[in-house]
């Protein structure tokens, strides 16, 4: 019998996830997200920004042409599997 | 000697202890996957070591992976933004710090007793109980850490990267508690179909809330800085956030789509499962609108790189998990090494990218310094890439064989001769990550340790 601990848990998640839901609404923490965007960026310091090289972008055109040969794998997995179902 | 000591309790020990965790582990871990890889390919290599045989290889890679090297170096930045995303220092570098100890210990642990042959014997989930409670508690302490952190913050709004650690941290405490059934120490476990059901929900709850949310978390801090432009929208982000809360959880049933468990719990997992493009485009849109025009900002710094390239992995592992939960597509792709492509696109190329970037982004910010070798991190990325995209395709292909082998009925005897030659394959690629993991291990020491950094 299973349900017992999936009916806990669930309950108990739920529990704590609209607690901090709405403690998060009264809280302020959906307001003012304009602000929030640039939170990472508040203690930049001034740092100058890293240079752009032609090698970073060569490595870029390489990554892209790795992934799609990943992504390929992939399609062509799926397109199999359609193959064989039908 | 006090002064010493307060020094070093200010200076993000906490960070530097998990950044170095986590490039110690990836070693061993990487060992153990290459050294499990190659047993694939000669069965009787290890026959007579008992510690070190293909059951006891494979689970202490796995965990290791999981435990030793992603987490604590997605931990290690979390350590370090975290406070400055607040406005305030860590809650406690002392207990920080003690947590990375106690960590450290648990993983020793760890690999002690799987090479013992103590295991609980359920797939992700085999550490013996007190190596769980150990688990709990050092997510725990970490937790707590956290959120007295937040208690303490002098700034108002928690930016998204804050509400995915802790969720991550608390997330797994429960997950893991449930998932190894913690309250049978002697088992570890259910009996039969509900074990599996609470095995898989925990199997894929551990990359789902800690991996994922500890992922974009520093993902979206590292590339707004990277780039120096705001996030595209944190309103976005917090959607993402929550939806990911909300569908994640019922997943792991998809893996058992093939046995006796309730059908409505199937339906469950497969629709939450494609739901999971809610999250995963609200993340990835925000992050690549974020980064749009800046492509060139990012591959010049090595550890944005190395997250934005765990992006797109993301964007691949979830289209691929998303379409695999429907049961005609799994006819063919599951049960077999399809699942393990998956898993290393998602664990390595995904949380395992993002966990390196985070590292070489903040270690300079940790030390004040530059990277001791910027050419050597540059390297390793290439390698984990190219290491990670071969897995990728060699066990796509073989998976493909065996999916198609079993759907016509052929023994399995008939089958393995035809994956041999993509094993060698996949054991030549993992000899490259282990030997990336051998410099990324050198560069991280060096550029915590050594007096200065050496550029580039």
């Amino acid at each position: 019998m299973y349900f017992p601990y999936f009916i806990a848990y669930i309950a108990i998640g739920l529990a704590i996830s609209l607690a901090l839901f709405f403690w998060a609404l009264k809280n302020g923490q959906f307001q003012d997200q304009q602000r929030a965007r640039f939170l990472p960026l508040r203690d930049d310091g001034g740092v100058q920004p890293a240079r752009v090289s032609r090698w970073g972008r060569l490595q870029m055109l390489a990554l892209f042409a790795l992934v799609s040969i990943g992504l390929a794998a992939s399609a062509a997995s799926l397109l199999y599997a359609a193959y064989l179902r039908g | 000697m006090i002064a010493d000591t307060k020094e070093i309790f200010e200076n993000y020990a906490t960070a530097k202890a998990f950044c170095l965790t986590s490039a110690f582990w990836m070693m061993v871990a990487t060992f153990y996957g290459l050294l499990g890889a190659t047993e694939l390919i000669a069965p009787d290599l290890t026959a007579n070591i008992g510690g070190i045989v293909f059951g006891r290889v494979r689970p202490t890679h796995i965990n290791l992976v999981l435990f030793g090297f992603v987490t604590p170096g997605l931990l290690g930045s979390a350590f370090y933004f975290i406070p400055r995303l607040l406005g305030t220092p860590l809650y406690s570098e002392r207990l920080g710090v003690a947590t990375a100890l106690a960590w450290n210990a648990a993983l020793v642990a760890l690999v002690a007793t799987l090479a013992m042959g103590m295991t609980q014997g359920r797939e992700y989930a085999e550490l013996i109980w007190p190596i769980d409670l150990a688990v709990v508690a050092v997510f725990a302490l970490a937790f707590f850490n956290f959120t007295m952190t937040v208690a303490r913050r002098r700034e108002k709004i928690l930016y998204v990267s804050v509400w995915y650690v802790l969720a991550a941290c608390i997330l797994t405490a429960c997950t893991y508690a449930l998932g190894n059934v913690i309250w049978r120490p002697n088992t570890g476990a259910l009996v039969g179909i509900p074990d599996a059901i609470l095995l898989w929900f925990y199997g894929h709850n551990i990359f789902g809330l800690l991996l994922t949310p500890l992922s974009a978390g520093v993902a979206y801090y590292v590339i707004p800085r990277a780039t120096r432009a705001p996030l595209y929208s944190h309103t976005l982000s917090l959607l993402g956030f929550w939806s990911l809360i909300v569908v994640y959880t019922h997943v792991g049933t998809h893996h058992l789509l093939q046995v006796p468990v309730p059908t409505w719990l199937k339906v469950v997992a497969i629709v939450d499962s494609v739901a999971m493009v809610i999250p995963v485009m609200a993340f990835l849109i925000n992050i690549w609108y974020t980064a749009k025009g800046k492509l060139g900002e990012i591959h010049a710094d090595v550890g944005a790189k190395f997250v934005f390239t765990g992006t797109i992995m993301y964007f691949f592992v979830s289209i691929q998990g998303s379409f695999m939960a429907l049961p005609d597509v799994q006819r063919v792709t599951h049960f077999n090494n399809w699942v393990v492509a998956h898993a290393h696109i998602g664990v390595l190329g995904f949380a395992g990218m993002i966990a390196l970037g985070g590292i070489y982004y903040t270690i300079p910010k940790l030390t004040g310094r530059p990277l001791f070798s910027r050419f050597l991190a540059d390297f390793q990325y290439w390698m984990v890439l190219i290491g990670m995209v071969g897995f990728t395709i060699v066990l796509t292909i073989a998976g493909l064989i065996q999916g198609n082998a079993w759907l016509n009925g052929e023994t399995v005897y008939r089958v393995l001769p035809e994956i041999h030659v993509y094993y060698v394959t996949r054991a030549g690629l993992g000899l490259l990550i282990f030997t990336s993991a051998l410099l990324g291990f050198y560069n991280v020491t060096r550029s915590l340790l050594a007096k200065r950094g050496a550029m580039p």
